[in-house]
């Protein structure tokens, strides 16, 4: 009888995702957590930022202070409304309570909302430390985890370190057919920055084939300059003008981007390359 | 007669709203409607600053999913910031100071509150000389990104984080 119990957990767990959760609890002999998984699923179409989806997650854990989940999920709202105090009380409980699962994604928020560079890099390398498997990537997807640690220590002034850390990165995501939609942009600003404009047009050749954007145009053009090729210069500044305008930029629905350029910027280089081209 | 009674008296409970578990609506419920909610304070608000349309239809600025949007986009708003706040040299101000408020369908600004802590998350208190400055800079911005919501423009809320090192602004965010 127990093994057709376990057999009809097994056929759940792998053909009802939400629920299942919560039978594993049930099944590991965990009943607190277990009502407090089915009080959080009590959220599902409430809106994160509502008073109902609160109210639900403190009741969850009224019944099991533990839960982890439901101070992640708590924080979420807090963490978007830009309100950092309270976020990171909620998400600090998540991370004591379960570090593997939570690291990752309190590094990932550091960066990507508050800019707490190095709060991200001590998130992420912790996390490293603990798990002997890949650490994964960033919530939205856009960034595996060490090239957001890349960026970081760009922003923090560690500029070769972060090079070796995107390139390494880089390398296993080629690897892997999995490169992120800016991964080469961020590489070749670096290049750009320590003047390997060769190196850095090699990269934004590639960015145009996995994903053309106006900052990579952008980019090209200021090796371009760099190399005083004049013609490629003024053509890349169009490029990127012609990007931008067909909304082809750099995204993130919640902050702007590393590296990501505005049309100040282009329409500067604009300038700057017609004038070098009529001076020829 | 004693089915007629309960009849009745099930007919009266339908008509009073007695339900066993009906919801009991707190006074002073933990939570606004949305985290983040601002509400109209009259001593501290500009009289003239109204919404387009009611408090439950106030969005995030991130709900129309295009990224912040500034009246000139960020060149223009770090270009104000840049220009006009004067840092204080001092070694006590470091943190984060957030500025939340509301933009009606026109791309008036209103309701600006303030939150500040350390880096490390704790509530802090910065120089007056600093909070002010900010606040000021940023009310007196005078057109804000009109976001449209289903094509209509609509109201929304916004947030903007200033990065403080030893009393200088060196970030804004987002």
């Amino acid at each position: 009888m127990k093994y057709l119990i376990l057999l009809g957990l097994l056929i759940l767990f792998f053909t009802s995702p939400a629920q299942i959760n919560c039978e594993a609890f049930k099944y590991y002999g965990d009943s607190l957590k277990y009502q407090a998984c089915l009080k959080t699923e009590e959220t599902e179409g409430h809106y994160q930022f509502s008073r109902e989806y609160q109210e639900i997650l403190d009741e969850a854990l009224a019944i099991d202070s533990t839960y982890d989940k439901a101070y992640y999920a708590k924080s979420i709202a807090y963490l978007k409304s830009g309100d950092f105090v309270t976020w990171k009380k909620l998400i600090d409980k998540a991370v004591e309570l379960d570090p593997e699962s939570y690291l990752g994604y309190r590094g990932w928020c550091r960066y990507q909302f508050f800019r707490d560079y190095e709060g991200a890099i001590q998130d992420i390398e912790q996390l490293d430390d603990l798990v002997e498997y890949d650490i994964g990537v960033s919530k939205n997807g856009t960034y595996h985890l060490n090239i957001a640690k890349g960026l970081c220590y760009k922003a923090i002034g560690e500029k070769d370190k972060a090079l070796d850390i995107i390139e390494a990165q880089i390398r296993l995501n080629e690897a892997e057919n999995f490169i992120g939609p800016y991964d080469y942009i961020h590489l070749g600003v670096l290049f750009l920055e320590k003047s390997r404009y060769q190196d850095a047009l090699e990269v934004f050749e590639k960015q145009s084939k996995t994903n053309e954007t106006a900052e990579n145009e952008y980019y090209s053009a200021l090796a371009f300059k760099a190399l005083q090729k004049n013609t490629e210069y003024l053509a890349a500044v169009e490029s990127a003008k012609t990007l931008y305008y067909a909304g082809k930029k750099m995204n993130d629905p919640y902050s702007n981007p590393l590296d990501k350029i505005f049309i100040a910027a282009i329409e500067e280089e604009h300038k700057e390359a017609l004038e070098r081209n009529a001076n020829q | 007669m004693n089915k007629r009674i309960a009849v009745a008296i099930a007919i009266l409970c339908i008509i009073s709203g007695c339900r066993p578990e009906a919801k009991v609506e707190h006074e002073d419920p933990k939570y606004l409607r949305w985290v983040g909610d601002i509400e109209p304070n009259p001593k501290i608000d500009n009289p003239d600053f109204k919404t387009c349309y009611s408090e439950e239809e106030i969005f995030q600025y991130f709900n129309v999913g295009e990224g912040p949007q500034y009246s000139g986009e960020k060149t223009a708003l770090l270009n104000e910031f840049n220009s006009k706040y004067k840092g204080i040299t001092d070694n006590n101000q470091n943190g984060l100071i957030r500025i939340r408020f509301v933009v009606n369908c026109k791309g008036e600004a209103g309701r600006f509150r303030i939150l500040q802590s350390d880096f490390g998350y704790n509530e802090a208190e910065f120089d007056q000389k600093i909070t002010s400055q900010l606040l000021e800079i940023t009310k007196g911005i005078s057109k804000w990104t009109i976001l449209y919501y289903d094509d209509v423009p609509s109201d929304y809320y916004i947030y903007l984080i200033f990065k403080i090192k030893n009393g200088h602004l060196t970030e804004i965010l987002p």
